[in-house]
C-alpha cells in the first residue's frame, strides 16, 4: 500500500475543471455520484464489512479534503474522512426498501462542500435477513465510473476471499500514482502532440447541437431513464462486430453519432465520448477520478455503404483515444469555445462494457444508478456488454433540455434505430422514427378525413344567396346591401363580364379599393365561373404589367386604366340589373389567383381551385360554428390570401360582412371603432397588427365571438395580452397562399400555457408532415422542413410548370398526391400540435407579407450602375424589422437613382428602408456572405434644414425618439427613414401625449415630413403645441356629441386624457383650456366672462346637438357656469358632470392660497397628490420641474413662458372664483365625489342644491387630487360614459 | 485452457494484424490497441469464466504481462 498523501497537493487536470464547476454552482448536488447494489441473498455482514472497509483503506481518494491554499485549490488525505462502512438495520420498518430509498436520495440531494465536509460515503442498508442494499456516494472530485466499478470489484474479490471462495488479489494502487501519472502528462511531450492532434480535428466546427434545440446550464438533478436492451439487437451488434472486425462499442459509439445528427438536422456532429483515462498505466489501478471527455466528430455518409461508415468512424474514434488524456476543458479553451453557447460537443456516449452487473459471492446482485455528476445535455450509457451478462442502455438528461417523456422517447428510439442500422445497407433508408411513431406522425395525426361537397364556392354563394333574401349581407360605411340586393348586383355583373369573355378556365383582374364594388366583383367573377385575380393599383406599374402579361386575364375591373391596355371595365359602368344563367365552376376549375413574391425575382402566381376553397371555407364555417348572426369583419387587401375567407364567410353561413373603409386596416384607433360600432363578431389580425391593435388605448374591453391570427408568428405574450384586454375566442391558424389559405389551427384560449403558441393541428382532408431532407418523418420533438398534402394544395404557379414541380413533390406517403414543400421549419409536439420555428430559406415576413429577399435582389440588380446587391432582414432594436440592401456601386452609380429604380418595381412593403454601400461584400471562409459583417445602416439622417421653431423642434424629436435616427431635419421624410406603419402608429400615440390631440393615422401619410406634420399640428383650427385654449384630447366616433373638459386651477386640460380614452363607446374629447396660459393675454375679468368666451368657443367648433360639459375643481365651477351661459345661447346642455368641485363660498372660507399653489397645482395636474409628495418633492419652481421632468411627464416638457403661464392663471383663477356668484342651473349636476378626503367633512355636493335643479352624487374612493388618477378614472369612466350614451339615445 | 497462442491470435484479430508481428513485449496501444478492443478482449476470453479484472489488464498492455496475469490465474483455478 502507498503511503497516503499527507501533504497538500495541487489537484489532478480532471479534478481542476470539476472543482470550479463546483465553485460556480456551490448548492448543486449533482456533483455526487452514487449507486446501491441490491444483494439478494444470504450475506455474511460481518465478512462484507471487513470486505468494504479493507478496499476504502486502500482508497485514499475517498478521504480527501480540499482546501484553498492561496487562491489554487489543493488537497490532502484526510483519515478522519475516510468512510468506513456504516451498517444501517432497517429490517423493523414497515417498509424497509422505502425508508432505505428514501435515505439515500436526501444523502444525494445534499451538496457536499469538498472544503468542510466528507466526500464520500457507504452504507449498508440492511432489509431483511437475505436482502441488503450497499449504498456508496462519492463526490466526483474523488470518483469516476471506472473508480466506481473498481472499487465494487475490490470489495467482491475481497469479499469472496473472507469467505474461502477466491483470492484476494493485488491491492488498490494508491492516489499518488495517479498524481504522479498526471503530472507527468502535464509536463510531457504527448500533451503537445495531443493538443496539435485535437486542433486540427475540431478546427472550423460550427454550433453544435444535442438532441434537443438549445442550452441549459447544469441542472440540480438529472432525469434518468434505464431499459435492458433486447437480445435481438444485441446478436445484431455481436454479428456486425464479427463482421466489420471492430469492436461493439465502435459500432455503437458510430450510430448515436448517425442518431444525434439526425436529430440536430446539420451537415456533421460531434458527440462526447467518455474515457477512462488511465489506459496502459499503474493508475489503472486507482480508485478516483482521471476520466476524461472528447469530441468524436463526424460528417457521415449517409449513401455509403454501411461498412464503409462503420470502418471511417471507428479508426476516428481510435485516433481520437490514443489523443484522449488531452483535457476536454484545455481544448475548449485551445478553440476559444468558452462562455455559453459554445461547446465542443451536445450529447454524450459513455461506453462501460466492462461494468455490468457485479459479481458477489452467492448473492444476486443488481447495480442501480442514482447520478454519475453533472449532466450538461444527455448522457447515453451502454453498460455491460451483448453477450452473457446483457446490454443496458442509460440515459441521463439535463431536465432543463428535456422531460421524461423525452428520455422515454430515446430510450425506444435510439435502439431501434441501431438496430435498423445494422440491417441495412447504407444509412439513408434508415428511418430515424420509430415504426410506432412513424404511424402516428404519418396517418393518426393527419386523420383529417372530412367529406365535403363535390361542388364549387359558386354552387355554395348562390344556394345561400337564395335562403333568406331580406337579411343584410354586406355593410360598408353605411350601405347596407341584403341578400336579394347583393344576388341582383352580382348576376347583373356577371353576366356583363360574360359577355366580354369570362367564364370557366379564364382570369378576371379586379383592381379595386375596399367598397361594396369590390365584394360585387369578386361574386360576380366567381359567379361566371372565372378566377379572380386581385391586383392593388398603388403597386408599381412594372410590377402590375408583369403580374398582368404573366396572367392574362381578359378584363379588369378597375376604376381607372392599367398598364398594358387590358380592357378595364369600372363600375360606373357596371349594369344594375340583369341576370344570366351562371356557367357553374367544376370543383377542379381555378377559383382565384394570388401573386406572392418569388426568389427568382419574378412574382408567382398561386392559382387555386374551387374544390381547395371549398375544403377550407366549409371546415371554418362547421369547425367554429358560424351562422347567421355572425358579422365578420373584411379588413384585409385582397391581394393577401387571408381575405379569403374574410369576402365569402359570410355569406356561406348567412351572416353579415362589414367592409371596414379603406386604410382602416392600419389604424388600431378606427378599427376598435368600428369592432365597436359596427359590432363585428370575427376578425382577423396579422400578430404584429394586433399587437399595436392592443397598445391602442381603445381596444380595451372589446367583447368578440372570434379573434383569428394568421401569416405570423404569435406569440405566447402577445396571446396573454390579448386575453388581458379582449374577452373573444383567439386562434392561431397557419397556412401558405399555396395551400388554400390555412391549413392547420390551434386555439390560444386564455387557458392556453402553450410556449411557443403551436399552428396546431391540420384542417379536413389536409395533411401535415415535418420532414428531414431526405423525407424521412423526423420524430415528435425534432426539427424539420413542414410539407403539406392533402385538397387545399394549389393547382401550382401559373404558367411555370418547372417552379411548381420543384414546390410540389410527388408524396412519398400517399400514391398519387402530391406534397407541398413549405420551407418553413416545423417540429412536432408529443400532442402532435406542430410548432412553427421559422424559415428555411431566404423568405422573411414583415408584417404578415410574405417577400422573398431574392426577388427584391433581383429588382435592384436590374439597375445598371450596381455590381453587387444583398438583401437582409435586420432587428437592430427588438421588434424593428426592416429590410436593407447592401450594395456595391459601378459605374455611374447614384443613390437617388437606385432609389428611385427599385421604387418603381417593388411594393412599398419589399422596398428596402435603406441603402448602404460598400465597397465589397464581406464573405467568411466558406465564401458565404458574413451576414453579421454587415454593418447597420446609418441611422442618422439630416439631409436639408434643421427644425426651425419649437414646433417643428418638437416634432422631429418624436421622429428621433419613435426611429432611433440622430439629427432629424424639418424635411426628414417619416417612412424614408425607415418608419413603417407600426412605428407610425407609435409616432402618432406619441403626438396624443405631446400635442394632447391626435390628428389621425392618414394624416401622417399625407404630412409624412418634420414640417409638413409641425405646419398641421400648428395650422390646426384645434390646438397648436397642446397649450391652446382647446385641445383635442381624443378623436372618436363623429357620431357622438363629443364632451367638452374645462381645465381645473393651472388652466391645463391634459390631466383628463386618461378619463377621455377610457371612454367606450369612443367619443371625441375636447379640452379647454386657459387663454391667459399664452404670453401676453391677459386673464379675464371675471369668472362669467370666462365661461361666456368658452361658450363660444363650443359653439364655433360644435354649433349643433347637445353639449356636454365636465370639470374638476375649478373646472366644476366655470363648467357650472358655462351650462347657464349654453342654455342662454339656446344650446341643449346633456351631461354636467363636477369632479369634486364646490361653490364658491367654500372657497372664500379658505385661506389665501401660498405663493406655492401653482406648484401644487402642476403636480396634480400631472396625476399626483400634492399631500403624498410633500416630504419629497419641495414646492419649488426647480423641483417639480424637475420631478415631472424625471418621470418624462410631457408637463416636464413645458417651456419657461408656458410655466409662468400657470402660474399666472392658478393666482388669477382663484381670485375669479371668490369673487364668483353663481347662477341657477335648471338641470342636474352629476358629481363624482372624492368620498376618501369628504367622508367626515362639512364640504358636500349638497352645498350645489341652490344652484341646480338636482344633484346626483357619485361616490369615487379616491382623494380630491387623485381624481384623474388611472383608479379613479376606472371607476368613472363608465358611470360618466353610461350618463353620455342616455343623452345619446334621447338624439336619436 | 486459454494459451498464449490462443492470446497472441485474438489480439492480432482484433487490431487487424499478425499474430507473429505481436512481439511479447510491444507495447499493445502502439499496436493499435484501445480501451475498447482490450476491453472486448477480455469479455472474450472472461465467457471461459475466469473472471479476469480489466484494471489488471489495463496497467500494462503487453503480450507477455497479459500472460503473465492468466497464467497466474489458470494455475490457481
Amino acid at each position: 500500500m502507498s503511503p497516503p498523501t499527507a501533504r497538500p497537493v495541487p489537484l489532478t487536470e480532471a479534478q481542476a475543471g470539476l472543482w470550479f464547476a463546483q465553485q460556480l454552482d456551490p448548492a448543486n448536488p449533482i456533483f455526487n455520484t452514487g449507486q446501491y447494489i441490491d444483494l439478494a441473498g444470504p450475506l455474511d455482514v460481518a465478512a462484507f464489512s471487513r470486505a468494504v472497509n479493507g478496499a476504502v483503506s486502500e482508497a485514499d481518494a475517498l478521504a480527501l479534503r480540499i482546501g484553498d491554499h492561496g487562491g489554487t485549490p489543493v488537497q490532502w488525505v484526510e483519515e478522519a474522512r475516510r468512510p468506513w462502512l456504516q451498517v444501517i438495520d432497517l429490517s423493523t420498518e414497515p417498509d424497509p426498501e422505502g425508508a432505505a430509498r428514501a435515505a439515500m436520495a436526501a444523502d444525494m440531494a445534499r451538496p457536499p462542500d469538498p472544503a468542510r465536509h466528507a466526500l464520500a460515503a457507504q452504507c449498508l442498508y440492511v432489509l431483511g435477513p437475505v436482502r441488503h442494499l450497499w449504498y456508496q456516494r462519492a463526490h466526483h472530485l474523488a470518483l469516476d465510473a471506472f473508480g466506481t466499478d473498481l472499487m465494487v470489484r475490490r470489495v467482491a474479490s475481497l469479499y469472496a476471499a473472507a469467505l474461502g471462495r477466491g483470492i484476494a488479489g493485488p491491492p488498490l494502487a494508491g492516489f499518488d500514482v495517479a498524481l504522479a501519472e498526471d503530472a507527468a502528462y502535464r509536463d510531457g511531450a504527448q500533451k503537445q502532440k495531443d493538443a496539435e492532434y485535437w486542433r486540427q480535428a475540431m478546427e472550423g466546427l460550427a454550433e453544435v447541437a444535442g438532441l434537443a434545440s438549445g442550452r441549459a446550464v447544469t441542472g440540480r438533478q438529472a432525469l434518468r431513464h434505464s431499459v435492458l436492451l433486447h437480445e435481438d439487437l444485441a446478436a445484431a451488434l455481436r454479428t456486425a462486430a464479427a463482421a466489420n472486425r471492430l469492436p461493439w462499442p465502435d459500432l455503437v459509439a458510430a450510430l448515436v453519432a448517425a442518431y444525434v445528427r439526425r436529430h440536430a438536422g446539420t451537415a456533421d456532429v460531434s458527440i462526447g465520448v467518455a474515457l477512462m483515462g488511465r489506459l496502459g498505466s499503474p493508475a489503472a489501478r486507482v480508485a478516483c477520478t482521471l476520466m476524461n471527455v472528447v469530441p468524436f466528430r463526424l460528417t457521415p455518409d449517409e449513401d455509403a455503404p454501411l461498412a464503409g461508415f462503420l470502418a471511417q468512424a471507428a479508426g476516428t474514434l481510435l485516433r481520437g483515444r490514443r489523443h484522449g488524456r488531452y483535457r476536454g476543458e484545455q481544448l475548449r479553451r485551445d478553440l476559444g469555445l468558452l462562455g455559453a453557447g459554445r461547446r465542443l460537443y451536445g450529447a454524450l456516449v459513455n461506453l462501460l462494457p466492462f461494468d455490468g452487473q457485479p459479481i458477489l459471492a452467492g448473492l444476486q446482485a443488481t447495480r442501480h444508478v442514482l447520478g454519475t455528476g453533472p449532466v450538461d445535455d444527455i448522457t447515453l450509457t451502454f453498460r455491460g456488454d451483448p453477450g452473457a451478462a446483457g446490454l443496458r442502455l442509460e440515459i441521463e438528461a439535463n431536465p432543463g433540455l428535456y422531460e421524461a417523456a423525452d428520455l422515454a422517447a430515446h430510450a425506444s428510439r435510439l435502439p431501434c434505430f441501431i438496430r435498423a442500422a445494422l440491417a441495412a445497407e447504407r444509412l439513408s433508408v434508415v428511418p430515424t422514427a420509430t415504426p410506432t411513431e412513424t404511424r402516428w406522425l404519418l396517418n393518426a395525426w393527419n386523420a383529417t378525413s372530412h367529406p365535403i361537397p363535390g361542388t364549387s364556392l359558386a354552387t355554395l354563394l348562390a344556394a345561400r344567396m337564395a335562403a333568406r333574401p331580406e337579411v343584410p349581407a354586406l355593410e360598408f360605411n353605411g350601405t347596407v346591401l341584403s341578400y336579394a340586393a347583393l344576388d341582383a348586383r352580382t348576376a347583373a355583373l356577371a353576366a356583363a363580364l360574360q359577355a366580354r369573355g369570362a367564364r370557366r378556365g379564364r382570369i378576371v383582374a379586379v383592381a379595386l379599393e375596399r367598397s361594396v364594388e369590390l365584394v360585387v366583383a369578386l361574386l360576380a367573377v366567381i359567379r361566371t365561373g372565372a378566377a379572380y385575380l386581385p391586383l392593388d393599383a398603388t403597386h408599381p406599374t412594372a410590377r402590375i404589367l408583369r403580374i398582368l402579361e404573366d396572367a392574362a386575364p381578359v378584363l379588369a375591373l378597375a376604376e381607372e386604366p392599367l398598364p398594358g391596355g387590358i380592357p378595364v371595365l369600372a363600375p360606373r359602368d357596371w349594369p344594375l340589373e340583369g341576370g344570366a344563367p351562371p356557367d357553374s365552376p367544376a370543383p377542379d376549375d381555378l377559383a382565384y389567383v394570388l401573386y406572392t413574391s418569388g426568389s427568382t425575382g419574378a412574382p408567382k402566381g398561386v392559382a387555386i381551385e374551387h374544390r381547395a376553397i371549398v375544403n377550407r371555407l366549409e371546415w371554418m364555417r362547421e369547425h367554429y360554428g358560424f351562422g347567421p348572426g355572425d358579422r365578420i369583419l373584411q379588413k384585409t387587401p385582397a391581394t393577401f390570401d387571408v381575405s379569403v375567407w374574410e369576402f365569402f364567410l359570410a355569406f356561406l353561413c348567412g351572416g353579415t360582412l362589414v367592409v371596414a373603409p379603406p386604410g382602416a386596416h392600419k389604424d388600431p384607433a378606427a378599427l376598435a371603432a368600428l369592432l365597436r360600432g359596427a359590432r363585428v363578431t370575427t376578425a382577423h389580425f396579422v400578430p404584429s397588427m394586433l399587437a399595436a391593435f392592443l397598445a391602442e388605448p381603445a381596444s380595451a374591453g372589446l367583447a368578440l365571438r372570434h379573434v383569428f391570427c394568421s401569416g405570423e408568428e404569435l406569440t405566447a405574450d402577445l396571446r396573454d395580452r390579448f386575453h388581458s384586454r379582449i374577452t373573444a375566442e383567439l386562434h392561431n391558424l397557419y397556412g401558405p397562399t399555396e395551400a388554400a389559405v390555412d391549413v392547420s389551427a390551434w386555439p390560444a384560449a386564455r387557458e392556453d400555457r402553450s410556449r411557443p403558441v403551436p399552428i396546431g393541428h391540420p384542417v379536413w382532408n389536409t395533411q401535415l408532415y415535418v420532414l428531414d431532407e431526405a423525407l424521412r418523418p423526423v420524430p415528435p420533438g425534432v426539427t424539420g422542413e413542414l410539407y403539406l398534402g392533402g385538397v387545399q394544395l394549389a393547382r401550382g404557379y401559373l404558367g411555370q410548370p418547372e417552379l411548381t414541380a420543384r414546390a410540389f413533390l410527388r408524396s412519398p406517403f400517399r400514391a398519387g398526391e402530391r406534397i407541398y414543400r413549405t420551407g418553413d421549419l416545423a417540429r412536432r409536439r408529443t400532442d402532435g400540435a406542430v410548432v412553427f420555428l421559422g424559415r428555411a430559406d431566404q423568405q422573411v415576413k414583415i408584417r404578415g407579407q410574405r417577400i422573398e429577399l431574392g426577388e427584391v435582389e433581383t429588382a435592384l440588380a436590374g439597375y445598371a450602375g450596381l455590381r453587387q446587391a444583398r438583401v437582409i432582414l435586420r432587428e437592430d432594436r427588438p421588434g424593428d424589422q426592416r429590410l436593407v440592401a447592401y450594395v456595391v456601386p459601378g459605374k455611374g452609380f447614384d443613390a437617388a437613382a437606385l432609389r428611385a429604380h427599385a421604387a418603381a418595381r417593388l411594393p412599398d412593403a419589399m422596398l428596402p428602408c435603406a441603402f448602404v454601400t460598400l465597397a465589397a461584400l464581406p464573405v467568411n471562409g466558406s465564401g458565404k456572405l458574413d451576414r453579421a459583417a454587415l454593418p447597420e445602416p446609418n441611422r442618422s439622417a439630416a439631409t436639408g434644414r434643421i427644425a426651425s421653431d419649437e414646433t417643428e423642434r418638437r416634432v422631429a424629436d418624436l421622429f428621433s425618439e419613435v426611429l432611433g435616427v440622430d439629427g432629424i431635419g424639418a424635411e426628414d421624410d417619416f417612412f424614408a427613414l425607415g418608419g413603417h406603419s407600426l412605428l407610425a402608429v407609435e409616432l402618432m400615440l406619441r403626438v396624443r401625449e405631446i400635442f394632447g390631440w391626435d390628428p389621425g393615422l392618414g394624416t401622417l401619410f399625407e404630412h409624412p415630413s418634420v414640417e409638413r406634420l409641425a405646419a398641421l399640428l400648428k395650422d390646426s383650427p384645434v390646438s397648436d403645441s397642446g397649450l391652446g385654449p382647446i385641445v383635442r384630447l381624443q378623436q372618436g366616433d363623429e357620431e357622438l356629441a363629443p364632451l367638452f373638459a374645462v381645465h381645473p386651477a393651472g388652466g391645463i386640460s391634459w390631466c383628463y386624457g386618461g378619463l377621455a380614452r377610457a371612454l367606450s363607446p369612443r367619443r371625441t374629447v375636447y379640452g379647454l383650456q386657459a387663454p391667459a396660459l399664452a404670453d401676453g393675454v391677459a386673464t379675464a375679468e371675471s369668472l362669467d366672462a370666462l365661461a361666456e368666451n368658452y361658450a363660444r368657443r363650443i359653439d364655433a367648433i360644435w354649433p349643433h346637438g347637445v353639449v356636454h360639459l365636465l370639470g374638476w375643481s375649478v373646472g366644476g365651477i366655470i363648467a357650472h357656469a358655462m351650462a347657464v351661459r349654453l342654455r342662454a345661447l339656446g344650446r341643449r346642455v346633456g351631461v354636467l358632470a363636477m369632479l369634486d368641485s364646490y361653490p364658491s363660498e367654500v372657497w372664500r372660507q379658505q385661506e389665501e392660497p401660498a405663493d406655492h399653489a401653482p406648484y401644487r397645482a402642476l403636480l396634480a395636474i400631472g396625476g399626483h397628490d400634492p399631500e403624498r409628495l410633500r416630504d419629497t418633492v419641495p414646492l419649488t419652481r426647480e423641483a417639480v420641474l424637475a420631478f415631472l421632468r424625471a418621470e418624462n411627464n410631457p408637463l416636464g416638457q413645458l417651456l419657461e413662458s408656458a410655466l409662468d403661464g400657470v402660474v399666472r392663471v392658478v393666482r388669477g383663477n382663484n381670485r375669479l372664483v371668490r369673487r364668483h356668484e353663481h347662477e341657477r342651473y335648471d338641470g342636474v349636476i352629476t358629481h363624482f365625489h372624492a368620498a376618501a378626503q369628504h367622508a367626515t367633512s362639512a364640504i358636500s355636493p349638497a352645498l350645489w342644491h341652490p344652484y341646480a335643479a338636482a344633484v346626483e352624487v357619485v361616490d369615487v374612493a379616491a382623494h380630491h387630487a387623485e381624481l384623474t388618477g388611472a383608479a379613479a378614472t376606472a371607476q368613472i369612466a363608465p358611470f360618466l360614459a353610461a350618463r353620455l350614451a342616455a343623452f345619446d339615445m334621447e338624439e336619436h | 485452457m486459454l494459451t498464449r497462442d490462443r492470446m497472441r491470435t485474438d489480439i492480432a484479430a482484433m487490431i487487424h494484424e499478425a499474430p507473429e508481428d505481436i512481439g511479447g513485449d510491444d507495447n499493445l496501444i502502439d499496436l493499435g490497441l484501445d480501451s475498447m478492443r482490450a476491453m472486448n478482449l477480455l469479455v472474450q476470453w472472461n465467457e471461459a469464466g475466469l473472471g479476469l479484472d480489466f484494471s489488471e489488464f489495463a496497467e500494462r498492455l503487453t503480450l507477455n504481462a497479459w500472460w503473465a496475469i492468466i497464467d497466474r490465474s489458470q494455475s490457481r483455478a
